[in-house]
C-alpha cells in the first residue's frame, strides 16, 4: 500500500506547489485566496490519501471534515478583510498594501 | 474540572453578543473580566494539587457514555495556563478603558474569549491534530482582532499576517499527515512510541523541518518573522500585548517544544538541538540590532519580542534540564513584561496620539505611573537584577556555558547588552528628558489601564524577588514534564 | 483505482486553470470544478463523508463566498498581473513534477512505516466517540469565524 500513499502525496505536493506559486506571484488579492484554496485541497488530499494508504480511512475522513470547517472560517475571515481593504483602497491590488515595511 | 479552561470562555463568548444587546455599558466588560479572574484562580489553585500526583488526564463522560476527551495537565501546560490567565486578566482590565472608542465591545470581548479558548485548548490537548485545530481557533480570533480598528494599516498588517499564517498551517498539517502515515496514530504518546520503534531519520527530519517552518512562523523566529513587525504595532495595544505576550509563545514556542520533546525526543547535542539553538541565537542577536534603528515605539517592542523569543528557543534548544528551565522561565517573564510594555505603549499612544519616539519627551512628569511601570518592564527584559528577566537570562547563559557552548553564551550576553541599550533609549526618549511643549496637557492614563499595568509591574517585580520560590514551584515541574517525555 | 489517476490529474489541471485565469469569475468556477472532482475522488477512496463535505462545502459554500466577495469588490479597473507569471508557470510546474516524481520514487523504500491494523467501528463512532474533542474545536472555530466576520463588518458608532 506504500505505493498508493506516495501517489497521493505526489499529487498533493503538486497541488501545494500550484497554490504556493499563486501565493508568491499573484497580485490580485482574490487570486491569493484562490491560491490558499488550492493549498487546502492539497492538504486535504494528503490527509485523506494517508488515511487511505494506512487503512485508516474513517479517522482521516473526520480529520478532513474538521479541516474543511477550519478552512471555511478562514475564508470567511479573509474575505471580510479583503472587502474592508477595498473600501480603503478601491482596488484589489496588493501593491497598494506596501505602506508597512515589515 | 480542567475542561473549564476551554469550556468556560467558549460558552461565555457564545453568549457575548446577546449580553452586548442587553447592556452595552458595563455588562460585557464585567462578565469577560470575571471569566478571566475565574481562569486565573483555577490555574493558581487547582492546578498545583493536580500536578502533585503526576500529569492528570481527564476523560469526560457525556450522556452516560465515556467520551474520549483526552486533555492533560502537566507542569508545562500548567505554566502556560498560568501565564495565559495572568496576562489575559490584565489585558481584559486594560481593555475596559482602551477599547471604548473602537465600539462594539461585546464583539471584542467575544473574540478575546475565543482567543483564550484556543490558547487554553492548545496547551491542554494531547493530540497532534487538535493542537493544530486550537491553534487555528486562536489565530482566526487574532486576525480579526489585529484588524479591529478597520484602518488601512491594521487591515494591511492583518492581511499579511493571515497570508503567512496559512502557509504555516499547511506546513504543520503536512507534517502531521506524514507522521500519521508513518505511525498510524495522532496522539503524542502513540506517535512517540511508534517512532521509537522505527528507524526513520529522514522522514522525522522532514517532519521536524515542516514543524519548524510552521510553528517557527507562529513564534516569529527569524527567518519567519516578517509578519510580526507589522502586525504587532498596528493592532490595538491590548491585542499587541496578547499577541506578543502570549500568542507567539503558546502557538509557536509551546507547540514546537511539546512536539520536539514529547514526540521526537530532544537530546542535548543532537542535530535538532543544534538547529533550535542556531535559530534561537540568530533571532536573539539580529532582532536586537534591528530594534535599534526603529522610530516607532511599538515597532521597537515588536523586534524586541522576536529577540526575546529567540532567547527562549535558545534556552530550550540546549536540551539540558537547566537550559530548558531557563528558557521556560524567560518565557514566563517575557510574557509578563512584554505585555506590560505594550499596554504602556497604548497608554502613551492614547495620551499623545503618536507612536513616534522622536516626537515624545519628558512624559514622566505628566504620566508618572506609566513611566515607572514601563521602567520596570524594560529593565526586566533587559536583564537587570533583581527583576525576573535577569535570573532567567542568567540561567540560560549558565546552561550554555555548562553545555560547552561558550561562543553562544558570549553572543547571548552581547544581545543582552544591545537589548539594555535600546530599552534605555526608549525610556529616555519617551519618558525622561525635557517635557515637550505639546505634551503639557496630557494626563495619566484612565483608572483600569493604570491598574492593569501596575498589577503586571508588581508581578514582574515579584518574580524577580521571589524567583527561587517561583522557580521551584512552577518552572521546575514544567521542565521535568518535558524531560520525562510522555 | 482506474478512475483515480484521471481524477487526480483533473483536479490539478483545474486548479492550475483557476490561478491562471484572468477573469475572477472563471477562476472561481475553475476552483469549484476542481472541488467537485476532488469530492468524486474521495468517493472512490471509500470516503463518502469527506466527499460530500468537499462538494457541498468547498465547491458550494466557499464558491458562493467567493462570488459574494467578487460582487462586493467590483473595483475600478483590473489588476494586471505580471506577464511572465503565466509563461513561467508551466515551466516551473514541469520542473517541479519531475523533482516530485524523483523524490517520491527514491523515498519509496526508505521510509519505514508501522504496519496498519484493521479499523473498527463505523464513521459515526469514530467522529463522535474517538474524535469528540475535534467537534468542540470545530464549534470554537466556527464561533471564532462568526465573531471575526461580525467584527470586521460592524457599523462604526457615530462618535468615532
Amino acid at each position: 500500500m506504500i505505493d498508493t500513499w506516495f501517489l497521493y502525496l505526489g499529487f498533493a505536493a503538486g497541488l501545494l506547489f500550484i497554490g504556493l506559486y499563486a501565493l508568491l506571484t499573484m497580485r490580485n488579492m482574490i487570486k491569493l485566496f484562490i491560491g490558499f484554496e488550492v493549498v487546502s485541497k492539497g492538504v486535504s488530499l494528503a490527509l485523506l490519501g494517508t488515511g487511505f494508504a494506512k487503512n485508516n480511512i474513517l479517522l482521516a475522513q473526520s480529520l478532513v471534515i474538521t479541516f474543511i470547517v477550519v478552512e471555511v472560517s478562514l475564508v470567511a475571515t479573509a474575505l471580510a478583510i479583503i472587502v474592508n481593504v477595498t473600501r480603503h483602497t478601491q482596488s484589489l491590488d496588493i501593491r497598494n498594501l506596501t505602506k508597512l515595511k515589515g | 474540572m480542567i475542561f473549564l479552561f476551554i469550556g468556560l470562555p467558549l460558552v461565555v463568548a457564545a453568549f457575548m453578543p446577546l449580553i452586548g444587546k442587553i447592556s452595552k455599558k458595563f455588562l460585557p466588560d464585567l462578565l469577560a473580566n470575571a471569566v478571566f479572574l475565574v481562569l486565573f484562580v483555577l490555574a493558581a489553585t487547582s492546578g498545583r494539587q493536580l500536578i502533585a500526583g503526576g500529569p492528570v488526564l481527564q476523560s469526560l463522560s457525556w450522556l452516560g457514555e465515556p467520551v474520549a476527551v483526552q486533555i492533560a495537565v502537566d507542569g508545562f501546560s500548567l505554566l502556560m495556563l498560568m501565564a495565559i490567565a495572568l496576562v489575559t486578566l490584565c489585558v481584559g482590565l486594560y481593555s475596559i478603558n482602551y477599547m471604548t472608542p473602537y465600539g462594539s465591545k461585546a464583539n471584542y470581548y467575544a473574540l478575546l474569549l475565543m482567543m483564550v479558548t484556543g490558547m487554553n485548548g492548545l496547551v491542554l490537548v494531547t493530540d497532534l491534530f487538535q493542537v493544530y485545530l486550537f491553534l487555528e481557533v486562536a489565530a482566526i480570533a487574532s486576525y480579526a482582532l489585529v484588524a479591529y480598528g478597520l484602518e488601512h494599516d491594521e487591515l494591511e498588517a492583518s492581511f499579511k499576517y493571515l497570508m503567512l499564517s496559512v502557509v504555516a498551517s499547511a506546513a504543520v498539517l503536512i507534517g502531521i499527515a506524514i507522521l500519521f502515515g508513518m505511525t498510524g496514530s495522532l496522539g503524542f504518546a502513540g506517535v512517540a512510541d511508534a517512532l521509537r520503534g522505527l528507524d526513520s531519520k529522514l522522514a522525522v527530519g522532514a517532519c521536524a523541518a515542516l514543524f519548524l517552518m510552521g510553528f517557527g512562523l507562529k513564534a516569529a523566529l527569524i527567518p519567519f518573522h516578517a509578519w510580526l513587525p507589522d502586525a504587532h504595532p498596528s493592532a490595538p495595544a491590548p491585542i499587541s500585548a496578547m499577541l506578543s505576550g502570549l500568542l507567539i509563545k503558546v502557538s509557536g514556542v509551546y507547540a514546537l517544544t511539546r512536539i520536539f520533546f514529547n514526540v521526537f525526543g530532544l537530546a542535548p547535542g543532537a542535530w535538532l538541538s543544534q538547529i533550535l539553538m542556531g535559530l534561537g541565537i540568530v533571532s536573539a542577536v539580529i532582532a536586537a540590532f534591528l530594534a535599534i534603528g526603529q522610530k516607532d515605539l511599538k515597532r521597537m517592542l515588536a523586534y524586541s519580542s522576536i529577540s526575546q523569543v529567540g532567547y527562549v528557543v535558545l534556552g530550550i534548544g540546549i536540551g539540558t534540564p537547566l537550559g530548558v528551565a531557563g528558557g521556560l522561565f524567560h518565557l514566563f517573564n517575557h510574557a509578563l513584561a512584554k505585555s506590560l510594555l505594550f499596554l504602556n505603549s497604548g497608554s502613551v499612544q492614547q495620551a499623545t496620539g503618536t507612536r513616534n519616539l522622536d516626537e515624545m519627551g519628558g512624559l514622566a512628569k505628566r504620566m508618572p505611573v506609566t513611566a515607572a511601570t514601563s521602567l520596570v518592564g524594560s529593565l526586566s527584559i533587559a536583564g537587570v537584577p533583581p527583576l525576573g528577566g535577569f535570573w532567567s537570562k542568567l540561567i540560560i547563559i549558565m546552561a550554555l556555558v555548562q553545555a560547552g557552548h561558550g561562543v553562544l553564551a558570549v553572543a547571548a550576553v552581547l544581545a543582552s547588552v544591545v537589548t539594555l541599550w535600546y530599552y534605555l533609549v526608549i525610556q529616555r526618549k519617551a519618558f525622561f528628558g525635557k517635557l515637550d511643549e505639546k505634551w503639557k496637557a496630557v494626563k495619566e492614563a484612565p483608572f483600569w489601564m493604570t491598574a492593569a499595568t501596575v498589577i503586571l509591574a508588581l508581578l514582574v517585580i515579584g518574580t524577580g524577588i521571589f524567583f527561587s520560590a517561583i522557580f521551584k514551584t512552577w518552572i521546575q515541574p514544567a521542565s521535568d514534564a518535558l524531560a520525562k517525555g510522555f | 483505482m482506474n478512475w483515480q489517476i484521471p481524477l487526480l490529474c483533473g483536479v490539478v489541471v483545474f486548479c492550475g486553470l483557476a490561478i491562471l485565469a484572468k477573469d475572477l469569475i472563471k477562476a472561481a468556477i475553475g476552483l469549484a470544478v476542481a472541488s467537485v472532482l476532488l469530492g468524486i475522488l474521495f468517493f472512490t477512496m471509500n470516503a463518502p463523508y469527506a466527499g460530500v463535505f468537499e462538494i457541498s462545502v468547498v465547491a458550494g459554500l466557499i464558491t458562493v463566498l467567493f462570488m459574494l466577495t467578487i460582487a462586493l469588490t467590483k473595483a475600478e479597473g483590473e489588476v494586471r498581473e505580471r506577464r511572465w507569471v503565466k509563461i513561467a508557470f508551466p515551466l516551473f510546474f514541469v520542473a517541479f513534477i519531475v523533482i516530485d516524481v524523483l523524490v517520491m520514487k527514491s523515498l519509496l523504500s526508505k521510509v519505514q512505516v508501522v504496519a496498519s491494523g484493521a479499523e473498527s467501528g463505523s464513521f459515526g463512532d469514530v467522529l463522535w466517540k474517538q474524535r469528540t474533542f475535534d467537534l468542540i474545536g470545530q464549534l470554537a472555530v466556527i464561533l471564532a469565524g462568526v465573531f471575526a466576520v461580525l467584527a470586521l463588518f460592524r457599523k462604526k458608532d457615530k462618535h468615532d
